[in-house]
C-alpha cells in the first residue's frame, strides 16, 4: 500500500483495521482511512471495491466484522445518532423515501431532525438545483432524486459530507451547478467532505486528499500534491525485448508502448525510479507530472476483470 | 467540466458540533408524517363508512329496522388495527438502508416513534368510530347503553334449525361503560401486532400467506395421519389450536370483540321469529385479561421487530 499519514490537525473521519464480508465476498479489509478536517477526500474504487459499504460503515448502517470507525471523535458503533447528526449523506441508491410526500413537506420533515437546518439556505439549493417543491416524490426521475438528496444533505450545513457518487444520474448542465454549489458551501462554511466518485476530472479543483480503494483495500492514501508527486508519467526509449525491472511493476506500473518509444505511468520517487530504469537498460526521455484522474487510476487494474 | 477552485484555510476550523433532535420534535413530525401517509386510507374507510352509513339508514327508513348496539361489525376496529401498519410502512424501505433510518435518531427508538406515531392517528379514527357506531344506533332507534335483554340458550344444544323459544332464558345484561373501550385496545393490540410483522419481516404479505398454508396443510397432514393411526387428538390438534387461539376464553375474540361475536350468533326460532341468541353471557373480566395478554404479546413482539433495525453496536 501507497501510505502517508496527512497529519494535518485532527482527523474528522478515522478507521482503524476495519473489515467487513458479505458471506465470501470482503467488502472491506483493514481500511484505515485518515481524513483531516477540512479536507475534499475523493474516493476512488472500481464498482464494487467497498467505498459504499465504507460510507454505511460511518453512517452506521452496516456492521463491520472488525475494526473502529469514527466520525470527529465520535465512534460510529457506539453514537450512531450522534454521529449522523454531523453527516449530510448521499447515498449510493437513488430510492426516494416517502413517495407520496411532496418536495416541500420532505424537506418540512428532515428540518425537524436537524435543529440546525437553514431554511433559507434550503430554499437557495432547492431553486439552484432546480427542484420542483410541489412535485411527489414518487413521480420524480432519477436524476430529480439526486437533485433533492443534495439538498437534503447540505441544508444543515453538516460538518462533514459523505457524497456517495452525487452527480451519478445528473445531466451535465445540472452537474456542473451542483459541483459549484458544493464549492460554494464549502467556501462557506468548514466542512469536511469526503467523496465517492467515477468522475475524479471533475473534483480537479475541489480535492485535496485521494484514496484509493481496491477489492476492499485501501491501496493508497495521500495528499493530492503528494500523489502527483509520487505518480509519474515516464516517456523512455528501449531496446527491443525490453522488459520493465520487477519491482517497478509491481509499483502499479502501466504501460503502452509504440516500438522502441515507451511511455510508463510508475509509483514512486522521481529520482529512484528514473535510477531502476537507467539500470534496466531504458532511456529516460521526458518525465512529466499526471491530471489527478491518470495518478489516481495508477491504482486501479488496467483490467476490470 | 470542473468546479471552480475555493479558500481552503477557511474551512479547517473546527465547525460547532450538531445537536441530535429532541424526542419531543421527532414525536411530533412523526405523527405530521403519519398523518399525511395515512390521508389516502382515510379517505377510503371514509368512504366505506359512508356508504354503510347511508345502507342503514335507508333501511331504518325504508324497513323500519331497529338495530342494536351488539349487532354493529365490532371486528372493525381490530382489522383497522391489523392493517394500518401496512399503510404506514409499506412506501418506506424498511431494510437498514432507509431513509428513516439515515437519521440522528437512535434507529430502535425511531422505529417506536413511527409505530406510536401511527397509534395516535389510530386511537383518532377509533374515537371517531366509536361516536359513529352508537349514533347509528339511535339513529335507527335502537339501544345503545345496557342493559340489553340476552336470549341466552339453556342449554348446550346444537345451533341448527329454528330454534324452541323454551330453550332460551331471557337474561338480563349490563357491561357497564367498559364495554365502550374494547375498540380502543382491540385495535391498540392488532396495531401492535400488525406493527411487528410489517417492521420485523421484509415481506410480511409472504408470512401471512405461509403461515395460512402452513396451517391448512397441517390440517390435512394431520387429519391423514389422524386416521391413520386412529389417533383422535392428531386429527383435532390443529382444529384445537385454531379454537385456543380465536375462540377460547382468552383467544382472540376476546380480545377484538369482548367474545360478543363468538358468543352470539341470529338464530330463526320456531315461532318464525329472528333473535340473536347467546350461548354463554360475555364476561369483561375474560376480555381485560385477554387485553394484557394480547397486548403483551404485541409489545414483545413489537420490540423484538424493532431490534431488528437497533444501532449496529459492537460488543
Amino acid at each position: 500500500m501507497i501510505y502517508t499519514d496527512p497529519r494535518i490537525g485532527d482527523y474528522a473521519v478515522a478507521t482503524h483495521g476495519l473489515s467487513k464480508r458479505y458471506g465470501r465476498e470482503s467488502a472491506l479489509h483493514e481500511v484505515d482511512l485518515r481524513v483531516p478536517e477540512g479536507a475534499v477526500y475523493v474516493l476512488v474504487g472500481v464498482n464494487g471495491a467497498g467505498k459504499s459499504t465504507l460510507f454505511k460503515v460511518l453512517m452506521n448502517l452496516e456492521r463491520p466484522d472488525a475494526g473502529t470507525a469514527e466520525v470527529f471523535g465520535l465512534d460510529t458503533g457506539r453514537d450512531g445518532p450522534g454521529v449522523r447528526a454531523q453527516v449530510g449523506y448521499v447515498p449510493e441508491r437513488q430510492d426516494a423515501p416517502y413517495r407520496s410526500m411532496t418536495c416541500a413537506r420532505l424537506l418540512q420533515h428532515a428540518a425537524a431532525f436537524y435543529p440546525e437546518w437553514d431554511h433559507a439556505y434550503a430554499d437557495h439549493l432547492t431553486r439552484a438545483l432546480g427542484v420542483r417543491p410541489q412535485a411527489r416524490i414518487g413521480g420524480l426521475s432519477k436524476g430529480q432524486t439526486r437533485r433533492l438528496q443534495l439538498v437534503l444533505a447540505l441544508a444543515y450545513r453538516p460538518p462533514l459530507l459523505l457524497l456517495d457518487e452525487p452527480t451519478d444520474g445528473l445531466d451535465p448542465v445540472v452537474r456542473r451547478r451542483a459541483l459549484t454549489l458544493l464549492a460554494e458551501h464549502l467556501a462557506d462554511a468548514p466542512t469536511t467532505v469526503v467523496i465517492s466518485t467515477h468522475h475524479i476530472d471533475e473534483l480537479e479543483s475541489l480535492a485535496d486528499h485521494v484514496g484509493v480503494l481496491r477489492d476492499g483495500h485501501l491501496v493508497a492514501q495521500m495528499a493530492r500534491e503528494e500523489l502527483q508527486r509520487t505518480v509519474r508519467s515516464y516517456q523512455l526509449e528501449v531496446p527491443d525485448g525490453w522488459e520493465a525491472p520487477r519491482e517497478l511493476q509491481a509499483t502499479g506500473l502501466r504501460r503502452s508502448s509504440a516500438g522502441r518509444d515507451v511511455r510508463c505511468t510508475v509509483v514512486g520517487d522521481e529520482r529512484e525510479v528514473t535510477r531502476r530504469l537507467a539500470d534496466a537498460g531504458a532511456r529516460v526521455r521526458q518525465v512529466s507530472k499526471l491530471a489527478l484522474e491518470d495518478a489516481a487510476l495508477a491504482f486501479l487494474p488496467e483490467d476490470p476483470s | 467540466m470542473t468546479a471552480p477552485a475555493f479558500r481552503t484555510a477557511e474551512r479547517r476550523a473546527r465547525p460547532a458540533r450538531p445537536p441530535v433532535p429532541r424526542l419531543r420534535a421527532v414525536l411530533m413530525e412523526q405523527i405530521r408524517a403519519a398523518g399525511l401517509a395515512l390521508r389516502g386510507t382515510a379517505l377510503i374507510v371514509a368512504a366505506l363508512v359512508a356508504l354503510v352509513t347511508l345502507v342503514a339508514g335507508l333501511q331504518s327508513l325504508s324497513m323500519g329496522v331497529v338495530r342494536n348496539f351488539y349487532e354493529w361489525p365490532t371486528l372493525l376496529p381490530g382489522l383497522m388495527g391489523v392493517l394500518l401498519p401496512v399503510a404506514m410502512w409499506a412506501r418506506d424501505e424498511r431494510s437498514g438502508q432507509g431513509y428513516l433510518w439515515t437519521l440522528p435518531v437512535d434507529r430502535r427508538q425511531h422505529a417506536f416513534t413511527k409505530v406510536f406515531a401511527g397509534w395516535v392517528w389510530l386511537m383518532a379514527g377509533i374515537a371517531l368510530f366509536a361516536l359513529w357506531r352508537p349514533v347509528l344506533t339511535l339513529a335507527s332507534g335502537g339501544s345503545v347503553l345496557p342493559p340489553e335483554t340476552l336470549h341466552v340458550l339453556a342449554s348446550q344444544v346444537a345451533l341448527a334449525g329454528p330454534l324452541d323459544q323454551t330453550t332460551l332464558r331471557t337474561v338480563p345484561w349490563a357491561p357497564g361503560p367498559l364495554i365502550w373501550f374494547v375498540p380502543f385496545t382491540a385495535a391498540t393490540a392488532s396495531y401492535l401486532l400488525g406493527s411487528a410483522l410489517v417492521l420485523g419481516s421484509r415481506r410480511p404479505l409472504r408470512w401471512v400467506i405461509g403461515t395460512v398454508l402452513a396451517y391448512a396443510i397441517l390440517s390435512v397432514a394431520s387429519d391423514a395421519a389422524g386416521a391413520q393411526l386412529r389417533v383422535g387428538w392428531v386429527a383435532d390438534a390443529p382444529g384445537g389450536l385454531l379454537h385456543l387461539l380465536v375462540e377460547s376464553r382468552y383467544g382472540l375474540d376476546a380480545l377484538l370483540t369482548a367474545r360478543t361475536g363468538t358468543l352470539s350468533t341470529t338464530m330463526t326460532l320456531t315461532t318464525g321469529e329472528r333473535a340473536m341468541v347467546w350461548r354463554a353471557v360475555p364476561d369483561l373480566a375474560d376480555w381485560r385479561i385477554a387485553t394484557v395478554l394480547w397486548t403483551g404479546v404485541g409489545l414483545l413482539a413489537l420490540w423484538a421487530a424493532a431490534s431488528r433495525h437497533r444501532e449496529q453496536r459492537r460488543a
